[in-house]
């Protein structure tokens, strides 16, 4: 028996504020696999790419001041959003690289005694689930599976680009969503990005790619969506009740937070995963739970 | 199945692209452009670029993009500064990463919009809404701020997001370049 992993949990702004149902169903999962998951003290938020567009040395160290504090325990970085995994990835991967720019972060960080060191790794909290405890352990667990239903997984830009910084394989999310008895429906969009970024600059594009992206969805058959970032959450399921305002399109296409999806299957309730804060209602994803 | 990558569907169209119609003025270019991109972060392979296009080809918004993103990785090469740094389209970038994946000469195409528009920031050229969120960043620490917290009481989960500092944004960013932006844009 190994021991329990424990881990620094970094939430981010975005989570906390807009997907609390994403963060319970996230500390509910861990709890059933004895993943001991710790909110850091004394963190804020990642800055997003926006944040990187205009003040690289900002961006630069505020995520590695993040890095720092968690050095200081010695464990891994876990986080729900891909916008903080990516931010803290690339922060990490680009200080491990280049000396000098380690060198002006940390002169900075050291007025708050924190240095930046690359001795943990920033990870997502599916990478983790997907690797510390296996599919084969997450399958252990599961008392009601899914039927078989088809899902359509978004990725998300950040979690699978650049792939020599995330390090993170679709296959991953692939497995761990059919570890719940569901199957991943491919659509010919997999790669394509939900349009959140460009949200503040240009809505009526980021409207669009969120519209191509559920038509290839539902296209390909999917009757749900997994999502693991509430940026690409917030794309996919609130924009559905604005296309159905602004160009009459339903897509009545549920989109759900993993947590969620395992959650059910392990056999939690609908209100243990916040099933009711979905935008577009996915309570007939309780339908196909079996067992 | 018969995998298609079509663009986004926009009703505007770009039309040409602009740089294959007017003739570049030689004397306005800047020729150290280059070799700034380079010295920025993940700049260094820019010159690697033999204008393949694959980067506009894997692109899902090149399609209303006036200078595609080859065209813009080839105007840094020449120095035309003036017009890359003015561009709507390094701020249109959806940082989704799918041209620099497939570069096939290792060309860091979406890091390289970013040192672009890095140095566009240095210039106090960014979009109104940018420095908006810059602005939210300096004064509030954080993007996104709990307003409802009874729906995460519901859920078992602490109101106030645990161990979170909005100090250590605030001080970060009272000394960089995000300061300055926000206070130039008042």
């Amino acid at each position: 028996m190994s021991k329990v992993p424990v881990f620094n949990l970094y939430m981010g702004c975005s989570v906390p504020a807009n997907y609390p149902n994403y963060e319970a169903a996230m500390l509910k999962v861990a709890e059933t696999y004895d993943i001991q998951l710790e909110y850091m003290e004394g963190v804020g938020c990642c800055g997003s790419p926006n944040l990187r567009a205009i003040d690289y040395l900002g961006w630069l160290t505020i995520n590695a001041r993040t890095l720092a504090i968690a050095e200081k325990n010695g464990h891994d970085i876990v986080t729900p959003c891909n916008g903080c995994f990516g931010s803290l990835k690339d922060v990490y991967h680009f200080l491990k690289h280049d000396a000098n720019y380690r060198k002006q972060v940390n002169d900075i960080l050291k007025k708050d005694g924190l240095e930046f060191k690359g001795t943990i790794t920033p990870r997502h909290f599916v990478e983790a689930l997907y690797t510390d405890i296996g599919i084969e352990e997450i399958g252990k667990k599961i008392t009601k599976p899914l039927d078989g239903v088809g899902i359509a997984i978004h990725y998300g830009c950040h979690l699978l680009r650049p792939i020599d910084v995330t390090e993170f394989k679709p296959e991953f999310l692939n497995d761990l969503i059919q570890a719940t008895g569901a199957s991943v429906v491919e659509y010919p969009l997999w790669k394509q990005c939900c349009g959140a970024t460009v949200l503040p600059v240009d809505e009526n594009l980021a409207i669009r790619l969120a519209r191509d992206k559920l038509k290839s969805m539902k296209e390909s058959g999917a009757e749900f969506i997994a999502v693991v970032c509430p940026a690409c959450g917030n794309q996919l399921d609130l924009q559905q009740l604005g296309l159905k305002e602004s160009y009459g399109e339903e897509f009545n296409l549920p989109v759900l937070l993993y947590p969620q999806i395992l959650g059910l299957a392990l056999g939690m309730t609908e209100e243990e995963v916040g099933l009711n804060m979905n935008r577009v209602p996915a309570d007939s994803i309780l339908n196909h739970l079996t067992g | 199945m018969v995998v298609v990558y079509p663009m986004t569907e926009m009703d505007e169209q770009s039309g040409p692209p602009i740089t294959l119609i007017d003739p570049i003025d030689m004397s306005k270019l800047d020729t150290k452009f280059r070799e700034q991109i380079k010295s920025m972060p993940n700049g260094e392979e820019l010159s690697a670029c033999f204008a393949c296009s694959t980067c506009t080809a894997a692109c899902p918004i090149a399609n209303i993009w006036q200078y595609k993103p080859h065209q813009l990785i080839r105007m840094i090469i020449l120095g035309m500064k003036e017009e890359v740094l003015s561009s709507n389209e390094i701020w249109l970038c959806l940082t989704c990463f799918q041209c620099q994946e497939r570069c096939p000469q290792k060309v860091r195409v979406t890091d390289i919009f970013f040192d672009c528009k890095n140095l566009a920031a240095e210039e106090g050229k960014v979009p109104p809404n940018i420095i908006g969120l810059g602005k939210e960043l300096l004064e509030k620490g954080q993007l996104y701020t709990v307003t409802a917290d009874w729906e995460r009481e519901d859920l078992g989960l602490e109101p106030a997001v645990p161990g979170l500092s909005v100090d250590s944004m605030k001080n970060t960013l009272k000394k960089t370049r995000t300061n300055k932006l926000v206070e130039g844009g008042e």
